[in-house]
């Protein structure tokens, strides 16, 4: 039997209204320079996050280095747990769970990471690393476990023929396509995706992007595609959370916010992207912020955009904190003045 | 007019123990006076060799072993290749600067950021030691440090990444190079400071006059800031022309692939984004004939056995392909078909300027 | 959706990754066999360490005379056609207890090196995987076993067990010498924890254990086997320093260390007795140091291509 007509992948629910993963209120605190009684400062890489990711849909979270996607969505996939808050997934509250029962909730969580050589393990073979998940949770053996391992590397473009090669062998762009066969081999619902793009050759991204929509067409699968590059976000997204300094900024769908971007911070990042294009370029014209992303150990009081934004007002902007609203049917912002720039 | 820098047939080989690496193959191309040049290319393309070449920093066991690298518009050009190291040494620096991706591994993590950008010009002549402890300040505040008289003091470390490359770049322009190589300039920065440093790139090479060859993967930088294109690949330059007609009538199917395999801004959602299959060619033992064939949809025959030459295909435009675009699209048309991309309007209107009235403001849009 | 025909499949995205691979497939390995072979003075203590064991080995079923037995030749008789290397202040053939004494070195060498390796690897690897108080706890005992001189547990050893039987020696080595190692292991295994591939492993539901053995550990080998080449003729050179000081395995075992012990009185008489085993405890200690380096050098990866 293929893994696409599995009775789990028949059963999926695509239903882009219906929440699949709840994150609500949730924060990720490091600590740093703790004395042996507290105290200290801590990074508040992530800072009261809520938002729900749907049955089917891809959500993309963008946002600048250092204003804690990738922390998120370790969070999310609990990879690190988080200081507070909770992370409902299929009714379940993952934040409290430990142990075994979060070891089994994980082959309906996968993550895929952004640097393929990083991520796999230089001493096992492409058929070892993609047959781990199946070893660990028992699930296929012998002969069994070597077919599905040669079905998920071919459903991922990858030679089977391959299998004893480690990963060291491979280029990137099919050490990608490992790292995404490990991920899809225990047939998950939902994905985590942390830049699975950004370390690749140009040429190479196009192919990772294609075969990621391709396999959540075929199994139904569920993404959190977390990305700096708002191009690949707006070509793969249905719906796009943006995040500065540990909070959302503005979450909607995908066309409203590309179209019409409400919070400044989104309209400042789209027009910084520049376009493959020279006559767009010379027409486009970025708003520039000044200076760069403060940071996580000291945020800005009220929002924390406040010291870059262009619209900025005192004293409200620096002392209310603009709480994530809906603004434009179901298009949330926080922002005091959203819109007007 | 003589251009500023002439390559001509520059070959940089790798000389290993398993047999030679050519990175660069006999590339030949000029940058005239005050122009901004891209050049583009995945890894392994020889884009980043070729920069280093013209410095002469090839790393060992690298070497260039053929070709003149000829620089300077008035008067006699100097050949690069054939300078001594004493005339090397005056050229780096003061006739051509380079900045890099990582600005943190090109500063001095425990010298003052003053004194490195003072220690810049000392290393040259051109300036006197008082002249050159003058121009600190300006060229921090040229390239926009806000607070530059008390960020001289202050160490590379307290500096963020898009400041530190700002530090670099007035490193760079120091000595009033006539050329500044960028080599991944912005790779490292976030797009918001992306933005920041093409902007400051932008205008100093309106300002100074100042060429700049920017090596970059990203062609929608190179769209941003250059006014000619040379696409490399695998040590070779495979399309050659100005930015415009690059993008909009790209001959090379290595670049008119490259150009739809981009998700693009303004382009519709979900369109499937063409894929180029394969790998770029592992360097110690290239493909034969044109070194793009097993990656490309449009090859022929005559692909796999001969290299085509960087031919003329239009006024000023040149690319190295047997096939080229604009006969592929009408003998090809399915396999063309196959991977458009259709791209429509942009519908949104150009971002708003910012108006608030703030002379002091770095980069903002002078409208 | 607005796509052209996207069915256009290309059909060499096999052929063109497979015809053009990147790279040979060298395995860290062979690599490592590739730099350590061209390395001489590496190759020199291999050759030395092969032809050691082979004596050893010998020495097990054959010695020119037996190791122990006294008056065989006149007392501090010098080289001669029978005896190469001279007899000592009781007339033993040195040649025959050098034999001997090789074996002794090797047992106590590799020995210590696997027993204090086992200790070391399994104590920094449980420190460095679940920090917090085990971490505490482990490092805390390893930084009082470092105040407490080696020379004082052994010898405490030694009369609490009341032994002086080899393998006892060993054990006794073993307990002051897996400091090292615990913390090298601790210290990558800190390190190797916070990769994105263990991370990646944990994604996929690998319990403790598999992190452990499949993910951290192989990992780790290449500066863990580094470590226990030096830990080698640390202990050899150890146990020579307590049979010199009459502490290690006891007479007649033919130790080189105690036969530099029991010769040097007569130094001036007849240095043979004395300088044979010194020389040969050095030519042993150099080579396997020697290989020791050119196995680092081979193994560490900044050193790869």
């Amino acid at each position: 039997m293929t893994l696409e007509a599995s009775p789990e992948v028949e059963s999926r629910v695509v239903d882009k209204q219906l929440a699949l993963v709840s994150v609500e209120d949730v924060t990720k605190h490091f600590p740093i320079g703790a004395g042996l009684l507290g105290g200290g400062s801590a990074v508040r890489a992530v800072d009261g996050v809520s938002f729900e990711v749907r049955a089917g849909e891809t959500l993309g979270l963008v946002g600048e280095s250092g204003c804690g996607k990738s922390t998120l969505g370790r969070v999310i996939a609990q990879l690190h747990p988080a200081t507070s808050g909770k992370v409902i997934f299929q009714g379940q509250d993952l934040v409290p769970m430990r142990g075994e029962k979060l070891r089994r909730m994980r082959q309906e969580l996968q993550m895929i990471f952004q640097d393929p050589y990083a991520s796999l393990n230089p001493r096992m073979t492409v058929g070892e690393i993609i047959g781990e998940p199946l070893k660990n949770f028992g699930l296929a053996r012998g002969k069994e476990r070597s077919n599905r391992v040669h079905e998920v590397m071919r459903t991922c473009g990858l030679n089977p023929n391959f299998l004893n090669r480690y990963p060291h062998e491979f280029s990137g762009g099919q050490r990608q396509r490992i790292g995404i066969a490990r991920a899809l081999v225990l047939n998950p619902t939902f994905i985590v995706a942390d830049e699975p793009i950004s370390a690749l050759d140009v040429s190479i991204q196009a192919q990772i992007v294609n075969l990621m929509e391709d396999l959540q067409n075929r199994f139904k699968l569920t993404y959190l595609f977390i990305a700096h590059d708002l191009s690949v976000v707006r070509h793969l997204s249905d719906r796009v959370a943006v995040m500065y300094l540990g909070k959302i900024m503005e979450i909607a769908d995908s066309h409203s916010i590309y179209e019409n971007p409400l919070h400044p911070y989104t309209k400042a990042l789209l027009s910084s992207i520049p376009i493959p294009d020279p006559d767009l370029e010379a027409k486009r014209q970025p708003i520039l912020l000044q200076g760069e992303i403060p940071s996580p150990v000291n945020p800005p009081s009220g929002c924390r955009f406040h010291t870059r934004c262009p619209i900025a007002q005192f004293p409200i902007c620096s002392e209310q904190v603009p709480p994530l609203e809906s603004k434009v049917d179901g298009h949330l912002a926080a922002c005091h003045f959203a819109g007007q720039l | 007019m003589a251009p500023l820098l002439q390559v001509e047939d520059l070959k940089t080989y790798f000389h290993l123990r398993d047999g030679v690496v050519k990175a660069v193959d006999g590339i030949t191309f000029h940058v005239d006076k005050g122009e901004t040049v891209g050049i583009v290319g995945e890894s392994g393309s020889g884009k980043s060799i070729t920069s280093l070449s013209i410095m002469r920093l090839v790393p060992e066991p690298g070497r260039i072993v053929h070709g003149r690298i000829l620089f300077g518009a008035d008067g006699q050009p100097k050949d690069v290749v054939k300078m001594t190291d004493e005339e090397i040494r005056d050229f780096r620096g003061s006739d051509v600067s380079m900045i890099f991706q990582d600005p943190m591994t090109s500063l001095n993590p425990v010298l003052k950021v003053g004194f490195q950008v003072r220690e810049a010009m000392s290393a040259h002549d051109r300036f006197s030691d008082e002249q050159s402890k003058a121009r600190v300040v300006p060229l921090l505040k040229k390239v926009r440090i806000p607070g530059a008289a008390d960020r001289t003091k202050a160490y590379p470390h307290q500096f963020s990444g898009g400041m530190r490359q700002r530090v670099m770049i007035a490193m760079g322009l120091s000595n009033e190079p006539s050329l500044l190589i960028a080599d991944e300039p912005t790779t490292a920065l976030d797009v918001t400071v992306q933005a920041q440093i093409l902007e400051l790139l932008r205008d100093l090479n309106r300002e100074m006059g100042t060429a700049i060859i920017l090596i970059t993967h990203n062609l929608a930088v190179v769209a941003s800031l250059c006014t000619r294109v040379v696409v490399m690949y695998a040590g070779r330059i495979v399309e050659e022309g100005y930015t415009r007609d690059i993008f909009k009538n790209p001959q090379h199917p290595y670049t008119w692939s490259l150009l739809r395999s981009m998700p693009r801004l303004d382009a519709a959602r979900h369109s499937k984004l063409l894929t180029i299959s394969g790998l770029p060619p592992d360097m110690s033992n290239p493909p034969p004939g044109c070194k793009f064939h097993p990656r490309c949809r449009f090859r022929v025959d005559r692909c796999l056995e001969e290299e085509p030459p960087l031919g003329e295909v239009g006024p000023n435009q040149y690319a190295r392909c047997w096939v080229l675009m604009q006969n592929a699209l009408v003998t090809q048309p399915e396999k063309a078909a196959a991977a458009e991309v259709p791209i429509p309007p942009l519908s949104a209107e150009p971002a708003q300027i910012d108006q608030r009235p703030d002379p002091d403001r770095p980069g903002a849009v002078k409208a | 959706m607005a796509t052209a025909p996207s069915d256009y499949v290309f059909q060499d995205e096999f052929t063109a990754d497979s015809t053009y691979e990147t790279g040979e497939a060298v395995s860290l390995w062979k690599d490592a066999w590739r730099r350590l072979t061209s390395n001489y003075f590496a190759l020199f203590g291999l050759a030395v360490i092969v032809l050691l064991l082979l004596v050893a080995i010998v020495s097990q079923f054959w010695t020119p005379y037996p190791t122990w037995k006294q008056g065989i030749g006149p007392t501090y008789g010098g080289p001669s056609a029978a005896h190469p290397f001279g007899l000592d202040q009781v007339g033993r053939d040195i040649l025959s207890r050098l034999m001997g004494g090789a074996a002794i070195a090797l047992a106590v060498g590799l020995g210590t090196a696997l027993l204090s390796s086992i200790i070391g690897i399994a104590l920094g690897l449980l420190a460095g995987f679940y920090r917090g108080w085990v971490d505490t706890v482990i490092s805390l005992l390893i930084n009082v076993w470092y105040g407490i001189p080696d020379l004082l547990v052994v010898m405490l050893f030694v009369v609490i067990i009341n032994s002086r039987e080899l393998k006892w020696i060993i054990v006794a080595i073993s307990i002051t010498a897996w400091l090292n190692m615990a913390r090298l292991v601790r210290g990558q295994t800190l390190a190797l924890r916070e990769r994105e591939f263990v991370e990646a492993a944990r994604s996929i539901g690998t319990r403790d254990v598999g992190l452990l053995t499949r993910h951290i550990l192989p990992n780790a080998l290449g500066p863990i086997i580094v470590q226990a080449t030096y830990l080698i003729p640390a202990a050899i050179l150890f146990e020579a320093f307590l049979s010199f000081l009459g502490l290690g395995a006891p007479p007649p075992e033919p130790s080189w260390g105690a036969m530099c012990a029991e010769g040097y009185k007569s130094l001036q008489l007849a240095a043979h007795v004395t300088l044979v085993p010194a020389f040969a405890l050095a030519i042993t200690l150099i080579a396997l140091n020697a290989f020791g380096d050119g196995l680092r050098d081979a193994l560490d990866p900044r050193m790869r291509r």
